[in-house]
């Protein structure tokens, strides 16, 4: 079994959840128009993919494994993601609505990030215990900051230079992405994870 | 809209691909050979057409407001469906395929299309729909599939393309993860450049 | 405008129907699952070494191959070295001699995740084949002292298949070969009557049964350990060796120590600071031994 830092760093840089494990592009390409915006759509991720790792944990382990009722992992675990951000949504809009206001749209568009769910399905498949797998959580969520934050920084120096009309948008930001995906190929060995 | 204008809609003008940039990722991580995007876009074909059809066919009788767990609830169904088969029929794809298999059901093409068509028209309508997204999504991913096989690993489908030379030492690049966002960065720039907007 | 209960009426009834009919594809494609698991397994297994049937004797890592007229002709086992990018799944079948029959480095498709074009080389005939006819000393690449032709720009990847295979068959094989003697743990016997194949042997002398010599394998720190134990009717432990240990150098290790094995000679001994893990594990194991074997003796 790997100690929680080395599944911290493997989540956070070796397997990083966006360009390795090509989960939560769609936010990915669609909220990195602006560090700003980035920023806010990594905060809400990090928050609502730990939530997500603890309650869908406890509900394998506590309700569908010993009943059996393994079968059921997929459509249990999407609606209880879908009700956690409902939730979510409405407590952070009655207590604490100024963060409410920053998060604004991206909340519920988290439901449908595939990276939250991957990360669910990832600590079941991994085998991961309660704690392994919130470091595995916290570790993704960070790394898809990181690399969301990075790439809005990118596409806002991109979006002032002079490109040929047909790269203009998605192509670039494409091939920008590949060459980032490059680089953290090279952490790919680091401290002998995969 | 004419049938067969349903059906084309799905597959052309707007593919969920190369089009409207939804189903990214299973597009980027299971085209990196031709059957693992083949094998992909055909389980999401099947769950889309046959959660178009039972929301159809219950169109009438799911509440507005409770409609969204509703469909993810039929969705879900038909993604573990389709999940359990592949395990025992396909264990090669599946092993492939991994966890995307059952993300299947967050691809938001499939939710867009529950939403946005089936919850409202006929079945065999819906039907068309879903067959016409799914395809779509289908022939984009085996084009992203060949590209990176062809290309990345000297091989179509397992079988050598461009001699035993190339194969020893073909373009890795296409097949590990900058390659796939290389290729389709340069396909939508293609696509972008020669495709005319009116299709 | 729908009323709350019939909200939660629609809601509950799909989602029973749902479960419903998950359940039935459930049971379904389990047995089918079950069945192509089944089926896999075994050609993996018979690529390595020919046999009439495996026997499981660790699920998942150890079978015995045996014979249509059911001799044992050999042993198939799965180790998972940490190669470059991850770990590296590969079965051995190992003849009776102790020599390599045949090895199978598991594809990408199955889980390797070496470097596509290097690494993953490693499951080509051109790297396995060599592995043939060998025994654990000539396992190791040629630089090292051994008589592998590692892959190049894949030394790392090779290195790791040869290490695994080397330990995997000091783990697994060291019953088919003669440093698992009981002879060595019960000098005073004649002879061996084998009572559960590689695992308890009765120490016979004349017509008297002395005691017997079992094998066990326990959980120690950083891997498994597997010894022979001699215990005779007197219940004095005869002798005690070391088959398989992987333990840290300098401290677990000390089970192999001549100093600490003397101690069973004389009683059980108390498990040593600074090494708990390890003599706690094989102290503990030799004792469940004991009382599993002991019956044995008549």
């Amino acid at each position: 079994m790997k100690s929680p830092a080395l599944i911290f760093l493997g989540a956070f840089l070796v397997n990083n959840i966006v360009l390795m494990r090509f989960l939560g592009l769609c936010p990915f390409f669609g909220v990195s128009s602006t560090v700003e915006t980035a920023t806010g759509m990594g905060m809400a991720v990090i928050f609502v993919m730990t939530l997500a790792a603890w309650i869908t944990w406890i509900v394998f382990n506590a309700v569908l494994l010993p009943l059996n009722l393994v079968f059921l992992r997929t459509a249990v675990f999407i609606l209880t993601i879908a009700s956690l951000v409902q939730l979510v949504e409405m407590f952070l809009k009655k207590s604490y609505r100024a963060l409410y206001n920053a998060l604004g749209i991206y909340l519920p568009l988290i439901t449908t990030n595939c990276a939250i769910l991957g990360v669910t399905f990832l600590n079941i498949d991994n085998k991961f215990s309660f704690i392994d797998g919130t470091v595995f959580a916290i570790g993704t969520g960070v790394g898809f900051t990181l690399v969301i934050i990075t790439f809005a920084a990118i596409r806002e120096r991109l979006d002032m230079a002079p490109i040929n009309p047909s790269l203009k948008g998605y192509p670039i930001s494409f091939i920008a992405a590949s060459l980032m995906a490059l680089a953290f190929l090279g952490f790919s060995g680091l401290f002998g994870l995969t | 809209m004419s049938r067969l204008n349903i059906f084309t809609r799905g597959l052309i003008k707007d593919n969920a691909v190369f089009v409207l940039m939804i189903g990214l990722c299973p597009a980027l991580a299971t085209s990196s050979t031709v059957r693992d995007g083949f094998g992909m876009g055909l389980a999401a074909t099947f769950v889309v057409v046959c959660s178009n059809l039972i929301i159809s066919m219950l169109r009438k009788n799911i509440p507005n407001e409770v409609r969204i767990p509703i469909f993810i609830l039929i969705i879900s169904t038909f993604v573990t469906m389709i999940d359990y088969m592949m395990q025992a029929f396909q264990p090669d794809l599946y092993r492939a395929l991994g966890v995307f298999v059952p993300l299947i059901v967050v691809n938001c093409m499939i939710l867009g299309r529950a939403e946005a068509f089936a919850s409202k028209r006929s079945v065999i309508d819906s039907v068309l729909d879903g067959l016409g997204t799914g395809l779509g999504f289908t022939i984009a991913l085996t084009i992203m599939g060949t590209l990176r096989e062809v290309l990345g690993n000297g091989t179509f489908l397992g079988m050598t393309v461009f001699g035993e030379a190339f194969k020893n030492s073909p373009v890795i690049f296409m097949i590990m993860s900058p390659g796939a966002f290389l290729v389709i960065g340069i396909l939508k720039a293609l696509i972008n450049k020669y495709v005319k907007k009116e299709l | 405008m729908t009323s709350i209960r019939q909200m939660i009426i629609t809601l509950f009834v799909v989602a029973v129907t749902c479960a419903i009919i998950l359940s039935f594809v459930y049971a379904f494609t389990e047995p089918r699952i079950a069945e192509t698991q089944a089926q896999l397994t075994l050609s993996g297994l018979e690529e390595v070494i020919t046999a009439y049937e495996y026997k499981v004797i660790i699920p998942d890592t150890l079978w015995q191959a045996v014979d249509s007229s059911g001799e044992n002709i050999g042993v198939v086992f799965r180790v998972f070295p940490q190669g470059y990018a991850g770990p590296i799944p590969i079965t051995v079948g190992l003849d009776n001699d102790g020599k390599i029959t045949g090895i199978r480095v598991a594809s990408a498709a199955e889980g390797l995740v070496e470097t596509p074009g290097l690494g993953a080389k490693i499951t080509q005939p051109g790297f396995t084949e060599q592995f043939k006819g060998k025994t654990a000393t000539d396992v190791a690449l040629e630089q090292e002292g051994g008589s592998i032709d590692a892959i190049t720009a894949a030394t790392i990847s090779s290195r790791a298949v040869a290490t695994g295979v080397k330990k995997g068959i000091e783990m697994y094989g060291a019953c088919l070969m003669p440093s698992c003697d009981p002879g060595i743990v019960f000098s005073d016997a004649d002879k061996f009557v084998e009572v559960i194949k590689d695992t308890l042997w009765k120490a016979v002398r004349g017509s008297d049964t002395l005691g017997v010599v079992f094998v066990r394998v326990v959980q120690g720190y950083l891997d498994d350990i597997k010894f022979m134990v001699g215990y005779s009717a007197e219940k004095r432990i005869t002798g005690i060796s070391i088959l398989y240990s992987q333990e840290t150098e300098g401290l677990g290790e000390v089970i192999r120590e001549e100093e600490f094995l003397e101690k069973f000679k004389i009683g059980i001994p108390e498990a040593i600071s600074g090494a708990t893990v390890s003599t706690k594990a094989l102290i503990n194991g030799v004792v469940k031994g004991i009382e599993r074997f002991e019956e044995y003796i008549e």
